[in-house]
């Protein structure tokens, strides 16, 4: 499978001119994207994430490094017939409605009628936009009708590659799940979705590989099944004997231990052989194990620990 | 062509613009009220009515000009809506020229319903015989002196120049920057005979700086031939000639400003 998007050390800095300060907003980014997939791209705000997108765009440049889209260098005017983009906040011209806005955006795509007209509709038909809504004002639109026209406007040139911009944030729950299942069917219609969203169930559901970045930096890539692999337990321990070096003895069997309360402590392990030797530190301790709770690994335990871990490195 | 679809709704924007109805209706209610000041004064009524008509167009034209062409780019990065415009196939030369198209729209509409009453006023006040005569001789006994017709195409090419260099001073400062240097060139500009003494200083330094002034800044002041005062020793042995000559400059010099505009604009991250 070809890579619809190949990055190759890719860097943008900003000079502070006040503080005389270099920011860097990405740092040495490497990252393939294959053609046909929907991929994740996870961070927290300021990460780089937007940063990314708009270079990959020729929205702002980068200070070194490459790459290109569908094979072609990246913010080459012939590549964007076949790009669409969703930013992360919709803006749109309020005075349009979402056919004029369509129509628009279909003209800068060189897009001639009758076909126009036909793709507006089509995608407005996709979006499920109400068609009473298609010929009024989108300043009256609310957010999850702004949504479903920037998808919309996303999808006017059939696209083959999508970078979408936090497409389901702030909307309501039926909202939320409509859109994520357009997202969803862009795959079966062979569409590449570059995904930046916080909403990492969402991510984990219609994603099948993701990439973290924190600082600009990539901390890892991979598909969801080998990052979310392996279960978590959760023990929780009560009695007198926590505050009586407990903690100390049982972080030397699993470091990730904390003390909830003054007489509580939970611990987390990957390692299922663990348990009877922490139950037995336990007992001879004269403590109790409150619940043993096995947890399958979610995304967003990746990504938080993932993260955590960065941050306590640097 | 993508350039104009940019242009389109360029002026469907700027049409949303109050400012721009205020200070068209405010004009052509200035222009309006040309007549009844002439009857206050009956010896000079038509140059009363002439001379405040010509200046109520200038005036309304550069305020509409700057207030219309300094947020054309800006809004666009502004708002975001430019993220998707340049990520669709759009050359970042044809957003400047979309833009500039639009503004010249708008330049356009604003100066021909200005020109259009005022011009309506001048040729209703040579009527050379009254309503009584019968309507239809009343509306064809009238005549629109040439120089009116020449003033107003003027004050348009003057207003297409400045909103060329306001768009071209958007790639770089903020609108209110713009707004501004675009007003304070638009002044230096039509001072030309001020700034061509300077060119001949004895003092080196005042000739250097008023030589980049007088032939660096766009010559506004070319374009109001109708005031002996800012153009005393001036005089045009063809007149056409010279209004010819002044089209051409505003269209060649509009065309360097865009040129620089795209170039900046082209290395502007947004």
């Amino acid at each position: 499978m070809a890579a619809a998007i190949s990055i190759q050390g890719l860097t943008k800095k900003y000079v502070d001119v006040w503080q005389k300060q270099e920011v860097v907003a990405v740092n040495n980014l490497n990252l393939e994207v294959q053609e046909g997939e929907i991929f994740g791209f996870l961070g927290r705000n300021g990460a780089g994430k937007t940063t990314t997108i708009k270079m990959l765009l020729g929205l702002v440049f980068p200070t070194s490094g490459d790459a290109t889209l569908l094979g072609k260098a990246m913010g080459d005017n012939a590549v964007k017939s076949q790009l669409a983009y969703l930013p992360e906040e919709t803006y749109f011209y309020d005075s349009m409605t979402a056919w004029e806005l369509l129509d628009y955006y279909g003209r800068l795509f060189r897009i001639p009628e009758p076909e126009r007209s036909r793709r507006v509709q089509i995608c407005l038909e996709k979006v499920r936009l109400q068609p009473d809504a298609w010929r009024r004002n989108i300043r009256g639109y609310s957010k999850g009708m702004r949504q479903r026209t920037g998808i919309a406007q996303a999808l006017i040139n059939d696209p083959k590659l999508l970078f979408l911009d936090e497409p389901t944030s702030g909307l309501d729950p039926i909202a939320h799940a409509e859109l994520r299942e357009i997202v969803a069917s862009l795959k079966d219609e062979g569409k590449t979705v570059f995904l930046s969203s916080h909403q990492l169930a969402d991510v984990e559901i219609i994603c099948s590989r993701v990439a973290i970045i924190h600082r600009g930096k990539l901390l890892t890539t991979g598909t969801i099944k080998d990052l979310t692999a392996g279960e978590r337990t959760e023990v929780t321990i009560q009695g007198k004997a926590v505050a009586n070096g407990l903690l100390n003895r049982l972080q030397a069997i699993a470091p990730d231990t904390e003390r909830i309360s003054t007489d509580t402590l939970m611990l987390r392990t990957d390692d299922d052989d663990q348990i009877t030797p922490i139950i037995d530190l336990v007992r001879s301790a004269e403590a109790r194990v409150i619940s043993i709770v096995p947890h399958r690994r979610a995304l967003e335990d990746v990504f938080v620990e993932t993260v955590r871990r960065e941050e306590a490195a640097s | 062509m993508v350039a104009i679809a940019i242009a389109r709704q360029t002026v469907r924007e700027a049409l949303r613009r109050r400012v721009f109805w205020i200070f068209l209706i405010v004009a052509v209610f200035l222009i309006g009220l040309g007549p009844v000041l002439g009857f206050l004064t009956p010896k000079e009524s038509q140059t009363i009515m002439r001379s405040l008509g010509l200046a109520v167009i200038l005036l309304a034209g550069l305020f509409i000009t700057i207030v219309t062409c300094i947020y054309l780019i800006p809004v666009e990065i502004e708002r975001r809506t430019i993220y998707t415009v340049l990520s669709k196939p759009v050359q970042r030369f044809e957003f400047v020229l979309g833009k500039f198209l639009g503004g010249f729209a708008i330049v356009f509409l604003s100066v021909a319903a200005m020109g259009a009453v005022f011009l309506a006023l001048v040729y209703f006040q040579t009527t050379a015989v009254g309503p009584d005569a019968g309507v239809i001789r009343w509306i064809f006994s009238g005549k629109v002196p040439d120089d009116m017709i020449k003033g107003v195409i003027l004050t348009f090419f003057q207003m297409m120049l400045l909103a060329a260099l306001t768009i071209f001073f958007s790639t770089f400062a903020t609108p209110v920057l713009n707004f501004f240097m675009s007003f304070f060139t638009f002044i230096v500009g039509n001072m030309s005979s001020v700034t061509e003494s300077l060119t001949t200083s004895r003092q080196p330094i005042t000739r250097f700086i008023g030589s980049v002034i007088h032939y660096m800044l766009p010559n506004f002041g070319n374009f109001n031939i109708q005031n002996a005062i800012i153009h005393p020793t001036s005089t045009i042995s063809n007149e056409n000639v010279f209004i010819r000559n002044n089209i051409v400059y505003a269209i060649i010099y509009s065309a360097v400003l865009l040129i620089l505009a795209v170039i900046i604009f082209d290395r502007r991250e947004v």
